[in-house]
């Protein structure tokens, strides 16, 4: 058998005539194509080329007479990868450069190395003897030469493909921090953390993903602080990833969560290069994927929905204080319009006399049960909600007129709805908009109805049902082996320093428990500023 | 396999909880016995004796930190006597959360959801608490430390606030009819620390087994103050006459409450919640060692395919089990749950220290 793979092999540098034959089905193109060898003979290479690409004219072909030797070659590059000043001044290396230089009358058989060693003008430069690699190089930015008489090519890196400029993400906006955002590129986004942690110890781990789209996966952490078994688990289940073609880190998320069923996220996703950076620096693991702006991070756990990189950048008591408030926010989202429906139902001794007075008279003449009304007006919140997304930008406001006026106003006053529905759903809808993560808001938006369900066919009764099986549930969920509603459940109070609320920097002397065992201690004790009085002192003497 | 491990504090949140919740809820147990403004004295005596039964139980499974009691007792025993032994200690699980989670939904019925059948109530807590067991003791011990909080905060707002509306010459005269009527009000109080029992099925998942009997004390300690507190300000709010008529004091107590005057009235439903949180640790911790137990009995090596059928179970004894809410009162007058207690899990302890320490020797 190995005997017969072998004779496959060595014969498969010459079987690109099979290529031609229509009646071939990508996996065997791709299959045949993976056993492409670069030929010495240019005009080969040429047509192998021409038979894996076909007709496509991005594949730009550049033929070369080099030296005084008129040795033929070729420039291969992709239209859009490269940034054409770098091209041409290889090409005029090739050509003109040649002809000047002592090495001009170089023979056929050095000209290879000669011009690797001594001419190319890249710093980037990598040799390849088949026609996979060098692909995967053409599609990475570089170009090819290819000299008559090598069974070899060189390729140079010319990387210039247009990205979209940096800017700050739409949806992680801060009012104090910087206005980075990740953009499409993984180069770009790879360095923007780079030049926030620049210890040679921040490892990046390069892999290739989807059979056909070939996307890059980095996967990055620093090395000796993000536990080893974390980072082989990650390496692991990425590994494990066999499929057509990866087109946004969903894909991955999908592939390396722990949970399928959950409507908690366990992969954190975020576009802001300072919140990367600062959950490495804990020990964690961020895995960036090419051509899209959001990097995931690994393992997260419940706490880290609620925190906005504001909290960390703006001075301790407000940031404290609205940490809370979107701990507060985010279960009142989930809990407040299921509670009002099963307090109205089953429990109307809990509001004081006058309260219940008016709610009654507010309910009089709406000819639906309290239930029906707030799941249907949560239900066109969400519509609304969904359709201010996905409008053109220019008629956005028509829907906050359709939503405001004639879904608010007028179903009050055609009596189709009680004014409190309609204050607990917008209350409902504000306290959702505070959570910092969209990902989470999800989690929020469906739970909600669950409670509204229960809530309504079983009173407090069933909302506490519901709230201690999403307890239950958080508890029990890990991401990447690591307890997801820690430190809370299971409990670490030294963690508390940046849960419900955060300390001062000064204060915080630790990185959080289960991530960073390898190394606890962030920074030095005893830094607590003094007001120095000493200055005063001298002056009066 | 992997090991499940729950921290020794996680245990004591799990006993505090279930422990407390099951006190307050049965709270005239403490009445009943004629023990009336004395009570507080009755919880003190619970105190001492609970502190004492837990460290019994924690420290013998501390003398072997890798068995369940239903191993040991076949290492101590022999393999006869120690099923017969062990055989009672799974009845006692599941009686105990079978009782409970009676009281609780009787409780639910009676004040809330007059229609909803009992069944449901019962089926949904055990529905729940299967979940989380299927899920691994370690999930149950997360659950404890997330609750934990929220728990203590709605039984010591339900007490402290209660503080307000107390009368002193509620609880006087003290200690009047002599120390007969304290010792009989705190017989039922101290038979129902056989929910202790659960400890001994717990030691071999601690992180710090050989520390158990310490959690265990300290735990008993805590719950022994909830309840002497409990006792004083229910009897001080209620008086002793209507606190020990009523069929749920405490919870007749924090109804009588009001959290903000015109805005949150009728507070008691936080209590309930509270007491809804202990119940499924309750459920949560028995049916743990209900199914670990009984697989352990039966040489299983997973419990997890157990954790189903007993929770159907379960679910049907505490609703077919009994006729109605007076016949589980029933059970702990004294004289019927102190024998009976006495005779399923004090007496088994005290063979098996006794043969433990022979074989010792």
């Amino acid at each position: 058998m190995r005997l017969f793979k072998n004779f496959f092999k060595k014969k498969s540098h010459s079987n690109f005539g099979d290529l031609k034959d229509d009646r071939l089905d990508i996996s065997q193109r791709e299959a045949l194509e993976k056993d492409l060898f670069l030929v010495p003979s240019l005009e080969d290479n040429l047509e192998m080329l021409r038979a894996v690409v076909g007709p496509s004219t991005d594949v730009i072909t550049r033929r070369l007479r080099v030296g005084r030797g008129q040795i033929p070659a070729a420039l291969v590059h992709i239209k859009g990868f490269v940034d054409t000043l770098l091209l041409e001044r290889i090409a005029s290396t090739l050509t003109l450069g040649m002809l000047e230089s002592p090495v001009g009358s170089t023979s056929r058989h050095t000209i290879f190395s000669e011009f690797r060693d001594r001419l190319a003008q890249s710093t980037d430069v990598k040799e390849v003897d088949n026609f996979d690699d060098m692909w995967t190089n053409l599609t990475q930015g570089h170009a090819a030469v290819l000299f008559d008489g090598t069974a070899k090519a060189l390729t140079l890196n010319t990387q210039g493909i247009a990205t979209r400029q940096i800017e700050e993400p739409a949806s992680e906006t801060v009012i104090r921090g910087p206005r980075e955002g990740f953009v499409e590129s993984i180069e770009t986004n790879v360095s923007m953390i780079r030049r926030r942690v620049r210890t040679p110890n921040l490892w990046i781990e390069q892999f290739t993903l989807g059979d056909l789209t070939r996307t890059q996966v980095a996967v990055m952490y620093i090395k000796g602080l993000a536990s080893e078994e974390l980072v082989q688990e990650v390496r692991q289940r990425i590994q494990r990833i066999k499929i057509d073609g990866i087109l946004e880190s969903g894909y991955i998320e999908e592939f390396i969560e722990d949970n399928p069923f959950s409507v908690f996220p366990t992969t954190f996703r975020t576009e802001r290069p300072d919140r990367v950076a600062s959950m490495l620096l804990e020990g964690r693991v961020a895995i960036f994927t090419q051509a899209t702006p959001f990097v995931l991070v690994v393992p997260m756990n419940f706490f880290m929905l609620t925190q906005a990189p504001d909290d960390y950048y703006e001075k301790l008591p407000i940031g404290a204080f609205l940490r809370l408030l979107r701990v507060v926010g985010f279960w009142m989202s989930v809990v407040l319009p299921g509670f009002y429906v099963a307090a109205v139902t089953f429990h109307n001794e809990l509001f004081p006399t006058d309260l219940l007075i008016s709610i009654s008279a507010s309910k009089e003449g709406v000819p639906f049960p309290i239930l029906f009304e707030v799941l249907v007006m949560e239900l066109v919140f969400e519509l609304l909600r969904e359709a201010g997304i996905r409008l053109p930008r220019a008629i956005g406001p028509a829907i906050s007129i359709v939503g405001a006026l004639v879904l608010g106003d007028a179903a009050i006053r055609a009596g189709l709805v009680s004014p409190p529905v309609v204050i607990i759903v917008a209350l409902t809808a504000i306290a959702s908009f505070t959570v910092p993560t969209f990902s989470f808001g999800i989690a929020a938006r469906l739970l909600r109805f669950a409670f509204i369900i229960l809530g309504g066919a079983f009173g407090l009764f069933g909302i506490q049902f519901a709230f201690l099986g999403v307890i239950a549930y958080l508890t029990g969920l890990r991401s990447f082996g690591y307890p997801y509603f820690a430190p809370v459940g299971p409990l670490i109070l030294s963690d508390f320093k940046d849960v419900f609320l955060r300390t001062w920097w000064w204060d915080m002397t630790r990185r959080p428990f289960l991530e960073s065992l390898r190394e606890p201690v962030r920074a030095a004790g005893g830094q607590r500023p003094h007001q120095s009085i000493e200055k005063e002192e001298k002056e009066k003497r | 396999m992997r090991t499940e491990k729950i921290a020794n504090r996680q245990m004591g949140f799990m006993i505090f909880m279930l422990r407390t919740t099951f006190v307050v809820a049965t709270l005239p147990v403490l009445t009943t016995g004629n023990a009336a403004q004395d009570a507080w004295a009755s919880a003190l005596l619970t105190l001492l004796a609970t502190a004492i039964i837990a460290a019994g139980i924690a420290a013998l499974g501390a003398r072997f930190p890798e068995m369940t009691v239903i191993e040991y007792s076949r290492t101590i025993l022999g393999k006869y006597l120690g099923s017969l032994i062990s055989l009672g200690f799974l009845w006692l699980f599941l009686h105990i959360t079978a009782t409970d989670s009676r009281l609780y939904a009787e409780v639910l019925v009676t004040a809330y959801l007059p229609n909803t059948p009992l069944l449901f109530i019962v089926c949904s807590m055990v529905v729940l608490a299967a979940f989380i067991v299927h899920q691994g003791i370690e999930s149950l011990g997360r659950l404890a430390d997330a609750l934990i909080f929220l728990f203590t905060a709605f039984v010591l707002a339900s007490i402290l606030m209660a503080v307000r509306r107390l009368d002193v010459a509620n609880l006087e005269p003290v200690l009047a009819r002599g120390v007969g009527p304290v010792l009989s009000g705190s017989i039922t109080a101290i038979a129902v620390s056989a929910q202790f029992i659960g400890i001994s099925m717990l030691v071999p998942v601690l992180t710090a087994p050989q520390r158990a009997a310490s959690t265990a004390v300290l735990a008993a300690l805590l719950i022994g103050l909830v309840l002497i507190m409990a006792a004083v300000t229910v009897v001080g709010t209620l008086g002793p006459e209507l606190g020990s008529r009523t069929i749920f004091p405490f919870f007749l107590m924090t109804r009588s409450l009001e959290l903000a005057p015109r805005f949150l009235e009728r507070v008691d439903v936080f209590g309930t919640m509270a007491w809804g949180f202990g119940l499924l640790m309750d459920v949560g911790l028995f049916l743990y060692c209900g199914s670990r137990g009984m697989s352990q009995f039966f040489g299983l090596r997973d419990y997890r395919p157990l954790v189903a059928p007993m929770a159907v179970v379960w679910a049907l004894l505490a609703v077919y089990g009994f006729k109605d809410i007076f016949e589980v009162l029933a059970l702990f007058r004294p004289e019927v749950i102190f024998p009976y207690i006495t005779a399923i899990l004090f007496l088994p302890f005290l063979i098996l220290w006794a043969a433990y320490l022979i074989r010792r020797l």
